[in-house]
């Protein structure tokens, strides 16, 4: 059985609490949040399963689930403070719901919005951390990731800025690029690499010919760190001094998070054309990172069966008024292909909205012959 | 599955034994043949191995051909380019797949600065016999840069060839025939029609010219210009106009079959470009220009593009509002029609 598809052993990661729900040493400095995070991990799961459905039912149109990963996006955000940056893609769900990102919004994006129609129809606050736009091609949010932290530190502004990718994304030139201006620039970034251990159907050691993720941080002279991507201890501790170094004008991080995919990448793949669904599996399920923290939180007195039931209770009841709110939101108008393009209205575009205006009519939108409008 | 697709003469041939088989099929059977044909030709690319590509055009030949002729790499666009004319410039065949158009920016570079100009610096010394396949084109609902028809900056690129099939015949024919090229191709897939309809296509090897444009439909009152997956919408909307439509796929969009256009438009005096890009400097300003310098005299009307807008892809819900379709070529027909000098 292959347990591994990079060339490091298991053992070489960093980890606080083991497969059985067992902290290794001191208890975390963050206690007054154990149930916080752990409700972040079930609403993920309770948001993400039920986006499943509805892309099934076709209401949704493709949703990248983040299960059983849930420990690295979650305990690297909750590292953050208020104002800070986070560059994502695609499997960060935890991290926006960690930071109150408004659960409608994922929703009504996925439902296939324009972003115009959203933010009129959606009543949602802005989050206290800073959300890019979730970015589609791979490896591009680091380089501007690492832009904003040049540009913080140029202003002496105390801002953090944190860019998600996953292991398919090292291999793209805007990561090697955004590694390189780190090491040179030292600004306050820190680039998380959830290791999944695949980019769709290749295998992360068809990524990289290196030992570890982690050491390609080594070339570019940024530090670097392994973990274990499904101990939530682990890796807010390790997201942590991170942080805390960029803060205090110590310059980029780079983290591989261990964690492995355990459905699909995205509900138009099925990975049981290119991966044996057994082969991992169980493995992985032994490590799944809610059920390692629920546990430890349960011996330790943080949970039990009411307050889970509550819990779950609770985050039904925003999951579902999350979807009602995003169903509400309107099909846009078709004129908003023409929002946001660029400030002020160019010949093109006054001339092509009368056409897209007409065509919606049922008028014929090629019959100005001089430039000038429409004869009628 | 019935054929959906016309077939003129050209593409029946009953003394070939045929098979229906859909565009994306056509693709896989294609690269099945010319690697069973000549060793020298790889294919290169991510997923493209066990999954058989995200769309299956690649589906059974891993198995077929093993891991040194099809060759899954890591997530680099420009890798894969710039290895592939490192390839070529070695004597092999290669041809990459660049999963969505919109993934092939990261390659710019590489295009660039090494394919299309190696032939050109090395005087002629060193040929870049590339065939890179890339799906094109929305309507699929499809995530944000996974929509895009963005040909117009390969068409401003000498160097290069950029071919786009409308059918399963086509795609087979023009495959091949990329795929034996000495020059670089981008080839143009149209997944909106991967999966829309089986042809019957000869079983046998054949390549279609890479140079010349197909006449789809002959008609006396206008041209329609176009290619891809909008040759549907144009031949739709040809036959529910009160006009006798000529339909011309344009098919390999560069270089242009000049002859072939000039000789329908100077014929009908009429002209209609129906295309799926951005308006401003996508290929139909360039056929109007073409058409505007030399067939002027001929004009009955002035030349009208039926296309998508100059804006970004739009989300999913107002998709269809953006791309042409059989109503807008239908207008952009009739607009033609209605107007007197």
């Amino acid at each position: 059985m292959v347990e591994w598809t990079e060339h490091e052993p298991p053992e070489g990661k960093y980890q606080r609490l083991d497969a059985d729900g067992q902290l290794d040493g001191d208890s975390p400095a963050f206690d007054d949040e154990l149930l916080a995070m752990y409700r972040t991990m079930v609403a993920t799961r309770t948001l993400e399963d039920k986006m499943l459905n509805m892309q099934r039912s076709g209401e949704a149109s493709l949703v990248a689930r983040s299960r059983g990963e849930e420990a690295t996006p979650l305990g690297c955000a909750a590292a953050l403070e208020p104002d800070d940056w986070i560059f994502y893609t695609y499997r960060q769900n935890p991290a926006l719901l960690y930071w109150e990102y408004p659960m409608a919004e994922i929703v009504a994006g996925d439902m296939g919005a324009e972003p115009e129609t959203v933010a009129e129809h959606l009543d949602t606050d802005e989050p206290e951390v800073n959300f890019s736009p979730d970015y589609t091609p791979v490896g591009v949010n680091t380089t501007n990731a690492v832009g904003m932290a040049m540009a913080d530190k140029l202003n002496d502004h105390e801002t953090v800025t944190m860019a998600f990718i996953g292991d398919g994304s090292t291999s793209e030139g805007s990561f090697h690029d955004a590694m390189n201006f780190a090491g040179v620039f030292e600004p306050p970034v820190v680039i998380i690499c959830q290791n999944n251990q695949w980019a769709i159907s290749e295998p992360s050691h068809r990524q990289t010919g290196a030992e570890t993720f982690a050491k390609k941080g080594e070339a570019y002279g940024v530090p670097h760190e392994r973990v274990d991507g499904n101990d939530i201890f682990a890796v807010r501790e390790k997201a942590e001094e991170a942080v805390e170094r960029a803060r205090n004008g110590e310059g980029p991080t780079f983290i591989e998070c261990v964690t492995y995919r355990m459905e699909e990448h995205n509900t138009s793949d099925n990975p049981d054309v290119y991966r044996d669904p057994n082969e991992q599996r169980d493995e992985w399920e032994e490590k799944d990172p809610l059920d390692r923290y629920e546990t430890y939180l349960r011996e330790e007195g943080v949970l039990n069966n009411d307050l889970a039931e509550e819990i779950e209770g609770e985050v039904n009841e925003q999951v579902s008024a999350a979807v009602d709110a995003a169903r509400d939101v309107p099909d846009s108008g078709p004129e908003r292909i023409f929002d946001h393009q660029i400030h002020g209205e160019p010949w093109n575009h006054a001339h092509q909205r009368a056409e897209l205006e007409r065509e919606q009519n049922g008028q014929n939108p090629f019959t100005d012959f001089d430039g000038e409008g429409f004869d009628e | 599955m019935s054929e959906v697709y016309p077939s003129p003469a050209s593409e029946r041939d009953t003394s070939d034994e045929t098979e229906n088989i859909d565009l994306v099929t056509a693709v896989n059977h294609t690269l099945h043949q010319e690697m069973a044909r000549d060793d020298g030709v790889r294919i290169m690319g991510y997923d493209i191995g066990p999954i058989g590509g995200v769309y299956r055009a690649t589906e059974g030949l891993l198995d077929e051909y093993g891991d040194e002729r099809v060759i899954d790499t890591p997530l680099s666009e420009n890798g894969i380019i710039g290895t592939a004319v490192g390839m070529a410039m070695a004597g092999e065949r290669v041809v990459p797949e660049i999963q969505f158009m919109g993934f092939s920016y990261p390659a710019f570079g590489q295009i660039m600065y090494a394919l299309v100009k190696m032939y050109d610096r090395t005087g002629g010394d060193i040929e870049v016999p590339l065939t890179v396949r890339m799906a094109y084109g929305g309507g699929v609902k499809a995530l944000e840069y996974h929509q895009e028809s963005t040909e117009t900056y390969y068409l401003h690129t000498p160097g290069v060839r950029v071919v786009c099939p409308s059918t399963p015949y086509q795609a087979k024919g023009l495959l091949a025939a990329s795929i034996r090229h000495d020059d670089p191709v981008i080839f143009m897939e149209p997944k909106k029609i991967y999966r829309g309809g089986e042809q019957s296509v000869p079983t046998d090897d054949y390549t279609l010219p890479l140079d010349e444009a197909r006449l789809v439909r002959e008609g006396e009152d206008v041209t329609v210009l176009t290619w891809g997956a909008m040759v549907r919408h144009a031949v739709a909307a040809s036959e529910a106009v009160d006009a006798s439509v000529e339909v011309v796929d344009i098919r390999s969009l560069s270089p242009l079959d000049v002859e072939t256009i000039l000789e329908s438009v100077k014929k009908t005096g009429r002209c209609v470009v129906v295309h799926e890009a951005r308006r401003s400097l996508g290929l139909g300003a360039e056929l109007s220009a073409l058409v505007n310098e030399y067939a002027l005299d001929r004009l009955k009307a002035p030349v009208k593009r039926a296309t998508g807008y100059d804006v970004h892809f739009p989300s999913h819900d107002i998709e269809d509002d953006y791309l042409p379709d059989e109503e807008r070529a239908q207008h952009a027909i009739e607009a033609v029609m209605s107007y007197e000098f």
